[in-house]
C-alpha cells in the first residue's frame, strides 16, 4: 500500500510538471501563428488578412502568469481553446476526430506485436538453435531496419494501389457512417490491415529479441532446473515458470509503447492517409497552434503517466518482490 | 502553393529505386484499370444512407489533417471548406483574371458617381437565399457592417484593406446600394463588389461570427447543401433553386480527405479525382502521360511574381543601376527551368505577371531591358556606380568587399535553389552572395522589420495592378526599418509613383487608368524598385473522364485553380458531366 501512495504522489507531481513544461514550451518558440497561417497561402493571401486573422485568434498580451492561472484553470476543465489551424473548432472537438483512429491503429499494432513478439522468443529461445531461433530474429531484424517509410510506401503501391488488394487510405470506406453494423467493421479491418501491418512488421522482431534473450537467462536458472526435476509438463515450465519471469521487461517496455500509441503513428499516417493524431500533431506545429499542441501533447504526457501508473500495478501482481 | 509541402513532407516517390518518373509510367501501363482502386473496394458495401449515390465532381482543393465543419464565410478561405467563400456565398461581382472582364454576379450593374466618390449597385431581381427568403440590398449593407464592426474577419481577398475607408454603405431600396467612400479610391470597386455576402435575416443572431462555424450554411450560390460530413469525407450538393436557370450542370462536389500533395497525387494519377489544384513534379511524364485522353493541367502564369527584394536602405542597394546589375546578372530562364520546372516564364522589366497581360505596355517592357542575362553590362553599372572589382572580389567604396545573405524559408525547395542559382549568378560580378534559410517565422520577420540584405518574396495579386505597384513604389507603404510592414519590405518610395497612383485611385475611366498604368509601368522599368524573377503559376488539374469543360489553355474562359476566389465560380456553374 506505501509503495502505491508513494507511487501516486510521484504520478500527481509529474503531471503538474508536464502541464507547466506544456504552457512553457510552446510560448517558447519563434513566430506568430497568425504570420505561419499566411505562409501556409504563400502569396494567395493578402496582407491585410494577417492583421485580422491575429485579432480573430486572440492572441492575447496578458502577464504570463495571469496566462498560466487561465490555462491550468481551463486545462483542469478539459477545456484548451479554439484551434488555430482548424479555426474556429475547439481543440477538443479537433483531437475527438482522430482520437479513437490513432487508439485503434496504435492499440492493434501494439498489442499485436507484443503478444506475437513475445511468443516467438518465448519458442525461440525454447527450441534453441532451431528453425525459429536461428532463422526469425536476424530476418526481422533484417525487415526492421529497413526505413519505414520506404516499406510503408512500398506496401501502399504494390498492395494497394497496383494490386488493389487493400484500401489506399482512410480509416473506413468513405461511402459508409460510422456504426456497429457489420459492413462498417469490416470495412475498419480492411483499412486497417496496411497501416497496422506494417507497423508490426518493422516493430515484431524488437520484441522476439527482447523476449529471446530475457528468457535464455531465465532458462539457465536453478529453479528452472528444478521444475524440470519435478517432472512438470514442457508447457508448464516454459509459460509458468520460464515465461512468466522473462515477461517482466517487455511489460515494462509494453506499457512505454502503450503510452505512446497517442502520439501517432506519424509517418504511418501520413503514407496511408490514416486519420489520426500524429498527423494532426504535426500540422499543429507548423501553424504555430499553440491550443491543439498543448491539447495533444497533454495528452500524451498523461497517457505515459497512466501506462506507466498501470505497469506499476501489474509489477505488483507479476512480481512478488516489489510488494514488500 | 504546396510545393515545400510536397518536397518536405515526405519524398513518397523519390525514395523507391524504380525512381519516380519510372514508377507512374508503370502505373500509366496499368491505365484505367487502375481508376478508382479506393472505390473498388468500397463498391462491395452497399452505400450508407448519407453518402449521395449521384455522380459528383471529386476534387481536392483543401489540404488539412481532418475536416471540421465549417461553412463560415466571412472568415479567411483556408479556415473554411472549399467552396464556401465562392460556391456556397457569393459576391456582387467577380473580376475574371482569364479574360480580363469583370463579370456580374449578384449585382447586374454599377456606377460610380460623377465624383467617383460614390458606388451604385443595381441588385439582380429574383435572386434567393437557399431557405427561400428573397435576397436583397439589406443583405450587402448588413454584410459590410458586420465587416466594418468585427474587425478579426478576414473578409475575401483584400476586403480589408478597402474597410477603412468605407464611410457608408446605404440601401435605399430593396434593389440598390450605395456605397460611400471617405477618399476617392475606384479600385475598391473590387474590393467591395467582391465581398462575400450573408443573409441579415439569420446572421444578425449570431453572437460570435468570428467563432461561428456556420455549420448549416445558408446562401444564394450554386452549392448550399451539405451532404454527408465526416473527419474524412464530404459532400456538397447543388441549390435546387439556384437562380441561374438550369445551372449548375453537376450535382455536387465529393471532398475525401488527401492529407498532403502525395495522396492527392495518387489519387490524380489513380484517376479518382476529377480536379484538383495542388502542385506535381514534372507532370507531362507523371499525371498526362497515364492518360493523355483524360488528363489535363493548366499552369498559367498569373500568380503573384517572385522578386528578389534588396534592401533600398542599405547602401548599395539604394542606386537603381545597383539593382538593375544585380538583376541582368541573374539567369533567369535557367532558374525557371532548373527550380521552376520549366511551369512558368521569366518576368519582364515590369514585374507583372500574365494575370496583367492586358495592361502591359510594350514601351515599358522595352525600357526594362535588365531583366536580361548581361554580365558585361551589368559590370559596368558596377564599376560606374564606384564598386570595384579587384581580382575576384568586387568592394564598396570604402574597401568593404560585397558580401550579402539571400533569405530564403527552410524547405521551400523551388526558391531555396532558385536562391542557389542567383548566389552562383552573383559570383560572376564578384560579389559573394551566400544562401541564408530560416524557418519560415523568423524569414518573414526579418522580411517584414527590413532586416536583410537580399531577400527572396512573392508580391501583390489582385484584379488590376495598381496594388501591386502601390505595394512595391508607393511613398505610403513605406515603413520604418524595425517595424512590422505589411509590404513593401524593401522599402522604396517614388514620388512620380505616388502621384501617379493618386491620379489612378481617383478616376474610374478606363483609358485613362490605361494611360496612368502605363506610366506606373515606366516609372517601375526606369528604377527597378525590386527584381522580379518569375510569375508563380496556378496549379490546376482536370479528368474528363466523367465530367467536362474544365477551363484549361485552349479554353481559359476563368482560371482552373480551385483556391481562385471568387472567380472558381464561373467554372462552377460551366462544368458538366460527360454524358449530359
Amino acid at each position: 500500500m506505501r509503495f502505491l501512495i508513494r507511487r501516486l504522489g510521484f504520478y500527481l507531481l509529474a503531471a503538474w510538471a508536464s502541464l507547466t513544461l506544456n504552457f512553457v514550451l510552446p510560448r517558447m518558440m519563434p513566430g506568430d501563428p497568425a504570420a505561419a497561417m499566411f505562409a501556409r497561402f504563400r502569396g494567395q493571401a493578402q496582407p491585410e488578412q494577417i492583421e485580422a486573422m491575429r485579432k480573430a485568434f486572440g492572441l492575447s498580451d496578458a502577464p504570463l502568469i495571469q496566462q498560466y492561472g487561465t490555462y491550468v484553470s481551463h486545462a483542469l476543465r478539459g477545456d484548451f481553446g479554439l484551434s488555430i489551424s482548424s479555426f474556429p473548432a475547439p481543440v477538443i472537438q479537433v483531437i475527438g476526430t482522430s482520437l479513437q483512429w490513432t487508439l485503434l491503429l496504435g492499440l492493434v499494432s501494439t498489442i499485436l506485436g507484443f503478444v506475437i513478439g513475445s511468443l516467438l522468443g518465448v519458442f525461440g529461445a525454447w527450441r534453441r538453435g532451431g528453425l525459429a531461433d536461428s532463422v526469425l530474429p536476424p530476418l526481422l531484424l533484417f525487415v526492421g531496419s529497413f526505413p519505414y517509410f520506404w516499406l510503408a510506401s512500398l506496401a501502399l503501391f504494390f498492395l494497394g494501389f497496383r494490386w488493389k488488394l487493400f484500401p489506399l487510405r482512410h480509416a473506413y470506406a468513405d461511402n459508409l457512417m460510422p456504426s456497429w453494423s457489420w459492413d462498417f467493421i469490416g470495412s475498419v479491418g480492411t483499412h486497417l490491415v496496411l497501416p497496422a501491418g506494417t507497423i508490426l512488421l518493422v516493430s515484431i522482431g524488437g520484441w522476439m529479441l527482447g523476449m529471446r534473450n530475457t528468457m535464455i537467462s531465465v532458462l539457465a536458472e536453478d529453479y528452472i532446473t528444478m521444475a524440470e526435476a519435478k517432472g512438470l509438463s514442457q508447457n508448464r515450465i516454459m509459460f509458468a515458470y520460464a515465461a512468466r519471469n522473462a515477461l517482466l521487461p517487455n511489460v515494462t517496455a509494453v506499457g512505454m509503447a502503450l503510452g505512446f500509441v497517442i502520439s501517432g503513428a506519424l509517418v504511418t499516417e501520413t503514407v496511408f492517409a490514416y486519420p489520426g493524431l500524429g498527423y494532426q500533431l504535426l500540422t499543429a506545429v507548423r501553424n504555430l497552434d499553440y491550443p491543439l499542441m498543448q491539447g495533444i501533447f497533454l495528452m500524451i504526457t498523461f497517457a505515459v503517466l497512466i501506462a506507466n501508473l498501470i505497469v506499476d500495478l501489474l509489477y505488483v501482481r507479476l512480481d512478488p518482490r516489489v510488494r514488500g | 502553393m504546396a510545393i515545400d509541402q510536397y518536397e518536405e513532407l515526405s519524398h513518397l516517390f523519390q525514395n523507391w529505386r524504380l525512381g519516380r518518373r519510372r514508377l507512374l509510367q508503370t502505373a500509366g501501363a496499368l491505365g484505367l484499370s487502375a481508376s478508382t482502386a479506393g472505390a473498388a473496394f468500397s463498391r462491395s458495401a452497399p452505400a450508407a444512407a448519407q453518402a449521395s449515390d449521384k455522380l459528383l465532381v471529386t476534387v481536392s482543393h483543401q489540404q488539412q489533417p481532418s475536416w471540421i465543419r465549417n461553412f463560415n464565410p466571412l472568415l479567411d478561405q483556408d479556415s473554411s471548406r472549399w467552396p464556401t467563400q465562392a460556391g456556397i456565398y457569393e459576391p456582387m461581382l467577380i473580376y475574371n483574371t482569364a479574360t480580363g472582364e469583370t463579370v456580374p454576379w449578384l449585382a447586374e450593374s454599377w456606377e460610380f458617381s460623377p465624383d467617383n466618390a460614390q458606388i451604385t449597385f443595381t441588385l439582380r431581381e429574383g435572386v434567393m437565399w437557399s431557405d427561400g427568403q428573397p435576397f436583397s440590398s439589406n443583405d450587402v449593407k448588413f454584410t459590410f457592417d458586420y465587416m466594418i464592426a468585427h474587425e478579426a474577419l478576414a473578409g475575401t481577398e483584400s476586403v480589408r484593406g478597402v474597410l477603412p475607408l468605407i464611410a457608408s454603405v446605404e440601401a435605399p431600396d430593396a434593389k440598390t446600394v450605395v456605397v460611400t467612400f471617405s477618399e476617392v479610391y475606384t479600385p475598391g470597386l473590387y474590393d467591395v463588389g467582391e465581398q462575400m455576402i450573408v443573409p441579415e435575416h439569420l446572421w444578425k443572431d449570431v453572437a460570435d461570427p468570428v467563432t461561428f462555424a456556420n455549420e448549416n450554411p445558408v446562401g444564394t450560390g450554386p452549392f448550399t447543401e451539405v451532404g454527408a460530413f465526416q473527419p474524412q469525407y464530404y459532400e456538397i450538393l447543388k441549390n435546387p433553386s439556384y437562380w441561374q436557370e438550369g445551372r449548375p450542370y453537376v450535382e455536387g462536389f465529393r471532398a475525401p480527405l488527401y492529407p498532403n500533395n502525395d495522396s492527392a497525387n495518387l489519387a490524380l494519377v489513380s484517376g479518382e479525382i476529377d480536379t484538383a489544384s495542388n502542385f506535381v513534379p514534372d507532370i507531362k511524364n507523371t499525371y498526362v502521360a497515364v492518360d493523355p485522353e483524360h488528363f489535363n493541367y493548366w499552369f498559367p502564369s498569373v500568380g503573384t511574381t517572385v522578386h528578389l527584394y534588396a534592401n533600398t536602405t542599405r547602401a548599395p542597394f539604394d542606386d537603381p543601376n545597383v539593382r538593375k546589375a544585380l538583376s541582368m546578372a541573374i539567369d533567369r530562364p535557367q532558374i525557371v527551368k532548373v527550380a521552376m520546372y520549366d511551369y512558368t516564364t521569366p518576368s519582364d522589366g515590369t514585374g507583372l505577371s500574365a494575370a496583367y497581360d492586358t495592361w502591359r505596355s510594350a514601351d515599358a517592357v522595352a525600357a526594362g531591358d535588365w531583366v536580361t542575362l548581361d554580365l558585361e553590362k551589368a559590370n559596368a553599372l558596377l564599376d560606374a556606380a564606384g564598386l570595384v572589382k579587384n581580382g575576384d572580389t568586387r568592394s564598396l567604396p570604402d574597401g568593404t568587399p560585397m558580401s550579402y545573405d539571400i533569405n530564403v524559408v527552410s524547405g521551400w525547395s523551388d526558391w531555396v535553389s532558385t536562391c542557389q542559382i542567383m548566389a552562383k549568378n552573383l559570383g560572376e560580378l564578384g560579389i559573394t552572395a551566400q544562401v541564408q534559410t530560416y524557418d519560415f517565422s523568423a524569414f518573414f520577420e526579418k522580411l517584414q522589420k527590413g532586416d536583410f540584405d537580399l531577400s527572396i518574396w512573392s508580391g501583390r495579386g489582385g484584379p488590376t495592378p495598381f496594388g501591386y505597384y502601390r505595394s512595391v513604389m508607393a511613398s505610403a507603404t513605406v515603413t520604418p526599418i524595425g517595424e512590422i510592414a505589411a509590404d513593401n519590405f524593401h522599402r522604396y518610395g517614388n514620388e512620380e509613383a505616388d502621384a501617379l497612383l493618386d491620379q489612378f485611385a481617383a478616376t474610374s475611366d478606363a483609358s485613362e487608368q490605361t494611360d496612368l498604368m502605363n506610366q506606373l509601368q515606366m516609372v517601375f522599368a526606369e528604377n527597378a524598385p525590386l527584381i522580379p524573377l518569375f510569375p508563380g503559376p496556378d496549379w490546376g488539374e482536370f479528368n474528363t473522364m466523367r465530367f467536362t469543360d474544365f477551363p484549361s489553355e485552349e479554353n481559359p474562359y476563368a482560371l482552373l485553380a480551385g483556391y481562385e476566389n471568387p472567380e472558381r465560380l464561373i467554372q462552377l456553374v460551366t462544368i458538366k458531366p460527360v454524358s449530359a
